[in-house]
């Protein structure tokens, strides 16, 4: 079992070790422009430089906070609306048409809009964070909640349990996967509303540094950029990955 | 022996099905009841307006003289699937029901672990349902209604789903529990054999409407071994059962594969 798992790993190691060489190679040799593609190794020199004069610090900074601020808040919400609708058949809907139809539209094209109305700094952003967010945390918090195994509410009657002992003891904990899941959807969705609504104009964050690297033709940095934003992707939903192992570890067998 | 449970010209109905009617039925204290019939007798249903999970449409329930009109805790069910919290600990999961009424003190925890002791779960506290079999995860299902020291166990075909031998295990094992307390039991089973093995009496009921269609003493001395599965009275009783219902077991056969 374990060689299997260690052959499995190494597979992984090998193809990521391999396309990089690959595409170093590309860039250096076959393509050789440094206004199209950037090599692996320039990349990482790039990283350094930018880490070291103190700009990629600033950039992160402000992308996090946005993202945090964001996030937060559509978590907040979203749970919030979930549980009223799963406790609400009038409440879920009055709601239904929105959430659906807001989930469904591509929300960041409001990005412009946003940024007419709160101006470029990080406000916007934060907005368009909650707009990506939100609808993916509320729609799974309510699906969570209202696929509560009947059997195991009737368990609970048979006890004499009342309808707040029902929710706390049965609802909530068999929610609580659904409800991670669809936090876990809000990262990547979260760092795209990030990125792409700086790129509508902002004064600095990540997509504000690939905004000004494309202007100026700087491949290395731009690449930089996006591979600071695939790290925290990668880590994000890692640690996620991580904390449903730690809180719901029935629903991994 | 006084009167535990009394359930009289009892009925139900789904719509324009009859499930149940005109059923009456005296339990005495101690006393272990199966109830066997065909599928779609009823059987389930019975059990379910007895715990108070269910309505019934017309009739009376006593227990201990007074009128069933929802659960309570003088019922302890125990449920054909586990229904155990898959998140909770075995230990965690018999406590439910003192949970549920407020009280999990030092005295529940020790009575439960004894509880889990006595179903023979002793050093399992700290599982998880996962990490169990089906046959465990039955014993937990057991333990937890026993748990709130019910006047009546209701058991809706709790072994149906396990393995022959380990429902031959399980139904000593419930003998063997049955035995240190001597509660009120009604068993509800498709399998005739396992109503005689564990009963002092078996309803019968008989279907489309579900109703009462004899009560069988069965007169084999306690406590009882597996071994007694073989005795020439037992083969009568599950012989003498299995023509009540052979009718309505074909027929509802027929009716299952329209």
């Amino acid at each position: 079992m374990w060689g299997a798992v260690r052959r499995n790993y190494l597979a992984g190691t090998l193809s990521v070790i391999g396309g990089l060489v690959l595409w170093e190679v590309v860039s250096r040799y076959l393509i050789a422009n440094a206004l199209l593609l950037a090599a692996p190794s320039e990349i990482l020199r790039a990283i350094y430089r930018l880490t070291l004069s103190g700009e990629m610090g600033r950039h992160v900074a402000v992308s996090s906070a946005e993202f945090a601020i964001g996030y937060a808040i559509a978590s907040v919400i979203g749970i919030g609306l979930g549980f009223g609708m799963a406790n609400s058949p009038t409440f879920r809907q009055a709601l239904q048409p929105w959430i659906s139809g807001l989930y469904a539209t591509p929300t960041i094209a409001l990005a412009p809009l946003f940024i007419l109305w709160l101006g470029i700094g990080i406000w916007s952003k934060v907005l368009v964070v909650i707009t990506l967010v939100l609808f993916p945390v509320t729609i799974n918090t309510e699906a969570g909640l209202r696929h509560t195994s009947d059997r195991l509410i009737e368990m609970l009657r048979s006890f004499g349990a009342n309808r707040r002992q029902i929710f706390v003891k049965v609802s909530l904990p068999s929610a609580l996967p659904f409800i991670l899941a669809g936090l876990k959807l809000g990262i990547g969705r979260g760092l795209i509303g990030v990125v792409v609504a700086e790129l509508f104009g902002a004064r600095a964050g990540l997509g504000e540094l690939i905004s000004a690297s494309a202007d100026s033709f700087n491949m290395p940095e731009l690449f930089a950029a996006v591979v600071v934003l695939a790290v925290a992707g990668i880590a994000m939903t890692a640690a996620f990955t991580w904390l449903e192992t730690k809180l719901v570890p029935w629903t991994k067998d | 022996m006084a009167r535990k449970l009394d359930i009289s010209s009892l009925g139900k109905r789904f719509g324009a099905l009859e499930a149940l009617c005109g059923i009456d039925v005296e339990v005495e204290r101690g006393e272990f009841i199966c109830v066997v019939g065909p599928s779609g007798c009823g059987k389930t249903t019975l059990l379910r307006i007895v715990a108070g999970l269910e309505p019934a449409t017309s009739g009376t329930i006593l227990l201990d003289g007074k009128r069933v009109d929802g659960p309570g805790r003088n019922r302890g069910f125990v449920f054909q699937n586990d229904s155990l919290l898959p998140w909770r600990t075995v230990l965690a999961n018999a406590l439910i029901g003192p949970e549920v009424a407020g009280r999990v003190g030092a005295k529940e925890r020790q009575r439960t672990l004894e509880l889990l002791n006595l179903v023979g779960l002793g050093g399992f506290e700290h599982y998880y349902p996962r990490q169990l079999s089906g046959g465990m995860r039955q014993r937990v299902n057991l333990a937890r209604a026993l748990a709130i020291d019910p006047d009546v166990l209701l058991m809706d075909e709790p072994f149906a789903a396990l393995d022959a031998q380990t429902r031959e295990i399980m139904q000593s094992e419930l003998l063997r529990i049955w035995e240190q307390g001597r509660k009120t039991v009604l068993f509800v089973t498709h399998q005739i054999d396992e109503a005689v093995f564990l009963a002092d009496r078996v309803l019968v009921l008989a279907r489309r409407p579900g109703r009462l269609q004899e009560t069988v003493r069965i007169k084999l001395p306690r406590p009882r071994q597996l071994d007694v599965k073989r005795k020439p009275e037992f083969v009568d009783y599950v012989d003498h059962i299995w023509r009540l219902i052979e009718h309505d077991v074909r027929a509802s056969v027929i009716d299952e594969r329209q």
